[in-house]
């Protein structure tokens, strides 16, 4: 069996395949330590309608869906920040109504598609094992970008993430961190569409996140917390898949969960932080 | 009186149909304590974000003798602290109480810098001299309401200001920790050489060094001086449209009511 997995190893679409498990792992669970610490889940649902709606207009107009699905994707980025500010909604109401409408929008262009709706329907599913050089490509030219994002505006994040109302009145350019933060979401979204596909990438936008959380208080370590449960989680799952001849999107999302939940269950953080009293109950 | 460090003309703010400032207009000189008080709904909290460049407005803001908007740059953003309400952390948020008050020296340092060993240490100066030292490496998600309101106020004396702006900073804390935090708040304002704006409801609760009043109602200044004058018990009763009556006692004026 280990024998069968280290040829397999040697083809080239595999190594491609664990190449785009390992971006598609680093860029979705870096983003997920925002979206579970600034507490919008919903932003990953909403992206990936946008990208969806922007695949399916593509494919009426004849424009590569993958391109179409990314510029729709920053546009839905470029009117969540303002909007959100500007209304003084709450942003998780404005993604409910961006995520509906890009939803019906969505839905209306597959029912005027007629011919190519298979090819719509998988940026659903995604698929590791078939992603061709351009998707390779800018999948790593957007997990590296966000990955410097990280790196080089660590200390202004931190701050964002507890208070964007404090960011500002500390001088921080706390409005282009957060509009980049969406417009990243919105890259890392629409890249990973044939990868992991527009369904499954919710739970790689909360599950490695909400796993650092249960581990750790030093934000650093969330990141990397983050992203080794998300890159474990992919490469479990297409291995998993692979053996067993399951779909790998839903293995990677089982294996995200199970990595999850063991954490929960052994989080140091809960363990500690329980109310004495309820102990004393027990 | 041309050294006012805050000054404002005219200030107004509207929301949709609802005016929450309705042509303010207040000096307030350097090293002055002032309280701006009155009932919810008076204004008081947009006076404060209108100085703290957080609202639009209409009208004429001077700070430091300069004319600014709302948008400002990161110089003028430094130079005005601000401690919020009582933040609500998550228990589990990554940040330990000495990180929460380092970050009160990233915009001094700007962009691309990482605090080092100098920010590291002032940081530990601050919490020892708030007495609070013994916290910084506890989870900021996990301390006391006062607790984090101290973080709050040594993060922004931190980043070294000259005008102090604090929303209500006593506000959900029991008695024994509000007037911790205002003796605090006293003593920073004797030690350091800042201008304090100090918004809050309850005038039983006002640090001691507070020597200016400013009371606010329906986005009006209804009055504006010494803090004894605007503690009678007519101006109190108009402004809280509730009969107050106050009395003296140590040396100190306190309200009452039935």
């Amino acid at each position: 069996m280990t024998e069968h997995l280290v040829d397999v190893i040697g083809y080239q679409p595999i190594q491609q395949a664990i190449l785009a498990c390992v971006l598609c792992g680093v860029s979705c669970s870096l983003l997920s330590v925002f979206v579970v610490l600034m507490k919008m889940p919903l932003i990953g649902v909403s992206m990936s309608h946008a990208a969806f709606a922007g695949a399916v207009l593509g494919m009426l107009l004849g424009v590569n869906p993958v391109l179409s699905g990314f510029i729709m994707c920053l546009l839905a980025a470029g009117v969540l920040g303002p909007l959100s500010d500007r209304t003084d909604m709450a942003p998780e109401n404005v993604l409910g109504i961006m995520f509906s409408f890009l939803m019906g929008l969505a839905f209306l262009g597959m029912g005027i598609l007629t011919r190519t709706k298979a090819n719509a329907l998988n940026l659903m599913w995604g698929s590791l094992l078939s992603l061709s050089g351009v998707d390779i490509a800018m999948l790593t030219f957007v997990t590296l970008l966000l990955a410097l994002f990280v790196l080089f505006f660590f200390k202004e994040i931190r701050l964002v993430l507890l208070s964007r109302r404090l960011a500002r009145a500390s001088g921080v350019p706390e409005r282009i961190i957060y509009y980049s933060l969406l417009f990243l979401t919105g890259a890392v979204v629409s890249s990973n569409l044939t990868t992991v596909g527009g369904l499954l990438i919710f739970a790689l936008l909360v599950q490695p996140g909400a796993t650092a959380l249960q581990l750790t208080y030093n934000l650093k370590h969330f990141f990397i917390i983050s992203a080794a449960s998300g890159v474990g989680a992919c490469l479990l799952g297409l291995i998993v898949s692979y053996v067993l001849d399951l779909p790998s999107g839903a293995a990677v999302v089982l294996m995200a969960t199970a990595i999850f939940a063991a954490a929960y269950i052994f989080s140091p953080k809960r363990n500690a932080a329980r109310p004495k009293n309820m102990e004393r109950i027990s | 009186m041309d050294s006012y460090i805050i000054e404002l003309e005219g200030i107004t703010v509207r929301k949709g149909r609802d005016l929450l400032l309705d042509s303010i207009g207040l000096g307030v000189s350097r090293n002055e304590f002032v309280g701006v008080i009155g009932p919810n709904g008076a204004g008081k909290t947009t006076l404060l974000n209108v100085i703290a460049g957080f609202e639009k407005f209409t009208g004429r803001l001077s700070l430091f003798g300069r004319h600014e908007s709302w948008k400002r740059d990161r110089k003028t953003r430094l130079r005005v602290g601000y401690v919020p309400q009582l933040l609500y952390v998550d228990p589990a948020f990554p940040i330990l109480a000495s990180e929460a008050v380092m970050t009160g020296s990233i915009g001094r340092l700007g962009l691309f810098r990482s605090p080092g060993r100098q920010e590291r240490e002032k940081t530990m100066q601050i919490m020892e001299m708030m007495r609070m030292a013994h916290l910084a490496k506890r989870p900021l998600g996990q301390l006391s309401g006062g607790e984090r309101q101290k973080v709050s106020l040594a993060r922004a004396i931190l980043q070294k200001p000259d005008i102090l702006l604090m929303d209500e900073p006593t506000a959900n804390l029991d008695i024994a920790v509000q007037k911790e935090v205002l003796d605090l708040i006293s003593e920073i304002h004797k030690r350091e050489d800042l201008t304090l704006l100090f918004v809050t409801h309850d005038f039983n609760m006002l640090p001691a060094s507070m020597h200016r009043a400013v009371l606010l109602d329906h986005g009006r200044t209804i009055f504006d001086g010494d803090i004894d004058a605007a503690m009678s018990g007519e101006t109190l009763s108009r402004l809280f449209q509730y009969p107050l009556e106050t009395f003296d006692r140590n040396g100190k004026r306190f309200v009452s009511y039935d």
